[in-house]
């Protein structure tokens, strides 16, 4: 196995940024395509890019499924009108 | 009637007059241009009244309670000095012109005019306005007030936002277009507000306040188009800038031109050249080139996965791996194989059961939080409610489509999978994969990789 894709620690992906998550999945993409990882190394490299490219899903689905528009002085109002009940 | 000559000598002045001449007034004319163009050249103040374009000259009048001077000045100067003036002179200002006397002598056929030709122009009390905000920046630094928003992460990929700026300006739209290109599904919360008068700085703190207290607000962005220091003097406020410092949302400005820069581009976490810029600092990951990157990079493992794996997995005997292993384990991967058939349904659930706790651990992380809890609870409850409990319920109960998708493309090609479905790998003692029954032969030490961890194995057959 070789040193150039260090395998970082278990839950790591749950603390790297979108960005560096995406960065990573492409530094994985980049030393399988190389062809220079060893048999247990690209196994490992596929499990690691499978649980970042997940996160990575997970985190773009939970923004929302649409672009929606509120309004602070609706929101506020509602707020009031709630408040005086 | 008698012509009068043009040439020879002159005629004849008026009988009585004591005074020399008569001149030719073109002449008089020349000279008394000449004359005042000696006149000292000053500074003037007044207040600019009347002003008004021409093609080629700019007139006004500068004018205070005692009496009022005539002003013009080239076009093409008038435009380098409103270029020169941080705060464009308008009518009704204060204005400090300098220049000199000219006349105009008119022809046969035009007017002949007085006016001060001006070279340059100041809106009066500009340096104090600009020195009293400069004194206010330093105070504010002294304080350390202009490095605390920048401490403040802005998150790559937020799920609300809100937008502080005018209800009918263009910074609307951009911001709006820039979040649509990107691709972004999340919620923007309009906070709508004056962007310049007197009322503006108010009607921000008041907005920057309630979004502070909505709790879901991840980061705020306050735009509004170019102007002059007078227009953008609002984001200079005190009170403005010293809200914003405080704000435990990251406040991302765009505040005029990148040319324009006030207080609150030094307070801010973010400091934009134009709205569009601020859109994208706030959502920094471009989803649409994101979810692209995202498939084509899982279609890449896939290939990897099975690449690395053709010709290389070695089914055993099944009677062999009974004796090898014993019947325990067999039943082991029996259970494990009878879990996989129920898949995809079981799956889908743990994958959600995933989601659903990655969820609740990022919304406990949020330290963004104002207010009494139970106030909180209430304005999100309200939030919620608004929208009606479906839309928001079924954002964090639906995985997208093209994840679930995805994932089960990956599932297939998981090499662990591979071998929690009774396959194994050999490989020599050094790691290197034995693809073949005569490499093992020769091999003779053999290392056997399952899915539940590996065994050194010796070749009995010759």
């Amino acid at each position: 196995m070789s040193d150039a894709a260090p395998e970082p620690a278990p839950g790591a992906a749950q603390q790297l940024t979108y960005e560096q998550a995406a960065a990573r999945v492409e530094e994985i993409i980049r030393r399988l395509d190389s062809g220079e990882a060893s048999l247990g190394e690209t196994l490992a490299l596929v499990a690691e890019g499978k649980a970042l490219i997940e996160r990575c899903a997970a985190e773009l689905g939970a923004v929302g499924t649409a672009l929606e528009e509120l309004r602070l002085d609706e929101l506020v109002a509602r707020l009031e009108q709630e408040a005086g009940a | 009637m008698s012509v009068p000559s043009t040439s020879g000598t002159p005629p004849a002045g008026i009988p009585e007059s004591r005074l020399p001449g008569p001149f030719e007034v073109g002449r008089y004319a020349a000279g008394l241009r000449e004359r005042l163009r000696e006149f000292q050249r000053v500074q003037l103040i007044g207040e600019l009244v009347n002003l008004r374009a021409a093609r080629t000259r700019v007139y006004f009048e500068l004018r205070d309670s005692d009496g009022a001077i005539p002003c013009s000045a080239w076009r093409d100067d008038w435009e380098r000095m409103l270029a020169r003036c941080a705060t464009q002179p308008a009518e009704g200002m204060q204005v400090v012109v300098a220049g000199g006397c000219d006349y105009y002598t008119g022809s046969a056929a035009s007017s002949p005019s007085f006016s001060f030709h001006v070279a340059d122009l100041r809106v009066a009390g500009e340096g104090d306005l600009l020195a009293r905000i400069e004194r206010l920046r330093k105070q504010l630094g002294s304080e350390g007030l202009l490095d605390l928003q920048r401490q403040l992460a802005l998150p790559s990929l937020p799920r609300t936002v809100a937008v502080i700026t005018g209800e009918t300006g263009k910074a609307r739209d951009d911001i709006l277009a820039a979040l649509l290109r990107r691709g972004w599904a999340g919620r923007i919360v309009w906070a709508f507000a004056p962007v310049q008068d007197r009322h503006a700085a108010g009607a921000i703190v008041r907005a920057l306040t309630d979004l502070a207290s909505l709790g879901d607000v991840e980061a705020i962005v306050i735009a509004r188009g170019g102007g002059s220091i007078a227009d953008l003097l609002a984001f200079s406020d005190e009170t403005l800038c010293r809200t914003v410092a405080l704000h435990p949302i990251p406040v991302v400005a765009s505040v005029g031109h990148h040319t324009d820069r006030t207080l609150l581009d030094d307070v801010a976490a973010v400091s934009a050249s134009t709205p569009t810029h601020a859109a994208e600092a706030v959502v920094a990951v471009d989803c649409n080139a994101a979810r692209a990157a995202n498939l084509a990079a899982a279609e890449r493992l896939r290939v990897h996965a099975e690449r690395a794996l053709g010709g290389r997995v070695v089914q055993l005997d099944a009677a062999r791996r009974l004796r090898d292993h014993g019947r325990r384990a067999v039943l082991t991967r029996a259970r494990m194989l009878s879990t996989l058939t129920r898949a995809p349904e079981a799956h889908i659930q743990r994958q959600r059961v995933r989601l659903h706790q990655q969820l609740r651990e990022i919304r406990a992380g949020s330290r963004r939080r104002l207010g009494d809890e139970r106030a909180l609870v209430a304005r999100r409850a309200l939030v919620i409610a608004r929208k009606g409990d479906s839309t928001l319920l079924d954002v964090r109960e639906r995985r997208p489509r093209e994840l679930e998708q995805m994932l089960r493309v990956l599932d297939g090609h998981d090499p662990q999978r591979t071998l929690e479905r009774g396959y194994a790998l050999v490989s020599d003692r050094e790691g290197r994969p034995v693809a073949s029954a005569s490499d093992a032969r020769r091999d003779e030490r053999l290392r056997v990789r399952f899915a539940d961890g590996e065994i050194d194995a010796t070749v009995e057959e010759r």
